[in-house]
């Protein structure tokens, strides 16, 4: 892949992050009322953005974030159109779906087809009260009537472009580019 | 890890790499957990259709892959050969040729005959699951035996495991053997020297004997094969009550068994012939494990081959 732009550092990925959790922040721990909520990342890249999250929500507000990790692989509706089955992860839900409060974290909101699976993912799971939205990119070419709550940052980006995000949990650097997409 | 499945049909596992093994039962895992929600069910194959074509009879195996298929939303039709067109004297090559021109994505078949699956798959384009052919191979079956030894000891490296019985007739055994040495497990094949072929000594890793003692002493993990009835009579061995006596899983067998070995059976079992009722019912015994994993495993199976169904 030689065609890598990098479009933002460690620096400001970290400042995206924070973008966010002071968004939940502001919807469910205001001064005088405490909401109870709670975080799914998606694999794979949602997943650490999730913890990420949390951490920066529960050292601010001194209050506990239960996190998920959510595979929706079963979910997809690609079955058959991709080149080769990614591996199936763990899913991990430490806490009740019913009645929750339920944030999804995703790394990129695209075409927004992998956040209507997780919609039927979450559903088989439980019946939430409440689904919010949030990712570190909103490139803003969704084919879904669906979109971000909480996005870390717009960026414009032509359709031939992919945006990649790397984090020092799994790629051992944080990164964002944007890289050429050949389908 | 980089590992990709891209297999369109499941046939034997002396096909598959020990990566590819160890993909359908790290797939098989998560599936499991589908069953154990409230909501049993994931839209995985949807849209797709799978045929279950039991050209020779099966109750478990059918009932699994059925409610494996249901689970993961496929269309599904049963086929069983004594209503099917076989019996008109169609060649199985036909049928399955007019089964697969309704647009078929996946047959999963059984037969008799050794070999029936790997020869259908090579004139298929839809997937090909083998569900048991002849004394050949059953993969389901072992890597559902797999999948429990390795929710137990976490990894089959090193492990001791005795599969005693009619190993010469049992496609469970040839499956389990392929899969077992494939991922690092020691394997002794034990029973009566008419039923276990000396030539598996040949096989790196498998030893063969014909005692239970030594069978028994040392091993991780027992397999039971079920004698079927038609061996008893054919000369095979003596009698029904000598062999239970000699090779079965009993009071007087057990003792050199160790007591956290684990007990297994395919199933279906002969109380009091192969395995004891109090062993089979007993503490050591993870026989109805075996079915609940043999629904994930199967799963995972279709999952992965019908991702792969062009």
């Amino acid at each position: 892949m030689g065609m890598e732009k990098v479009i933002c550092e460690a620096a400001a990925v970290n400042s995206a992050i924070e973008t966010i959790a002071d968004a939940i922040i502001k919807d469910f721990c205001s001064d005088d009322k405490i909401e109870e909520f709670a975080l799914a990342g998606l694999f794979k890249q949602g997943v650490p953005l999730s913890h990420r999250i949390a951490k920066i929500i529960e050292k601010k507000c001194n209050i506990k974030v239960p996190v998920a990790a959510l595979d929706i692989s079963m979910y997809r509706d690609d079955f058959g159109l991709r080149s080769a089955l990614p591996l199936i992860n763990e899913t991990v839900i430490p806490f009740d779906m019913d009645m929750t409060n339920l944030i999804l974290v995703d790394d990129v909101l695209s075409t927004g087809r992998t956040i209507r699976a997780a919609l039927d993912a979450v559903t088989d799971y439980g019946r939430p009260n409440l689904i919010k939205l949030a990712v570190l990119v909103d490139r803003g070419n969704v084919e879904y009537p669906i979109r971000a709550d909480y996005a870390g940052m717009n960026l414009q980006v032509d359709a031939d472009k992919k945006i990649k995000v790397e984090f020092t949990e799994n790629d051992g650097i944080d990164r964002i580019s944007e890289i050429k997409w050949k389908k | 890890m980089d590992f990709k499945w891209t297999r369109k049909d499941l046939l034997s596992l002396y096909d598959l790499s020990r990566e590819e093994i160890e993909c359908i039962l790290d797939t098989a895992q998560e599936f499991k957990k589908v069953s154990e929600r409230k909501v049993k069910k994931v839209p995985a194959l949807r849209g797709k259709t799978v045929v279950n074509f039991f050209v020779e009879p099966s109750t478990r195996t059918r009932i699994s892959f059925e409610l494996a298929e249901q689970r993961l939303s496929a269309d599904i039709i049963n086929v069983a050969a004594d209503v099917s067109s076989l019996k008109k004297g169609e060649t199985l090559l036909d049928t399955v040729k007019n089964i697969e021109a309704l647009q078929v994505d996946l047959v999963v078949l059984r037969h008799s005959a050794t070999g029936a699956q790997d020869f259908i798959a090579k004139h298929l384009k839809c997937g090909v699951i083998n569900a048991g052919d002849g004394a050949h191979s059953h993969p389901t079956q072992a890597l559902l035996d797999i999948f429990t030894m390795r929710e137990r000891f976490g990894s089959l490296e090193g492990l001791n495991v005795t599969i005693v019985g009619d190993i010469l007739h049992s496609r469970v055994a040839r499956s389990d053997l392929w899969g077992l040495t494939k991922l690092g497990a020691n394997v002794t094949l034990a029973g009566p020297a008419t039923l276990v072929p000396e030539e598996f000594n040949c096989i790196p890793n498998v030893r063969v004997c014909h005692n239970m003692k030594d069978a028994l002493e040392g091993a991780d993990v027992v397999n039971m094969l079920r004698i079927q009835h038609e061996r008893q009579t054919s000369g095979f061995f003596p009698s029904t009550n000598e062999y239970s006596k000699y090779f079965g899983l009993n009071s007087g067998t057990v003792k050199y068994l160790r007591k956290d070995a684990m007990v297994m059976h395919p199933g279906p079992i002969n109380r009091d012939v192969e395995i004891a009722s109090e062993i089979a019912d007993g503490p050591q015994s993870v026989i109805l494990q075996q079915v609940t994993n043999g629904l994930a495993v199967r799963m995972a199976v279709l999952f992965l081959v019908a991702e792969c169904v062009k």
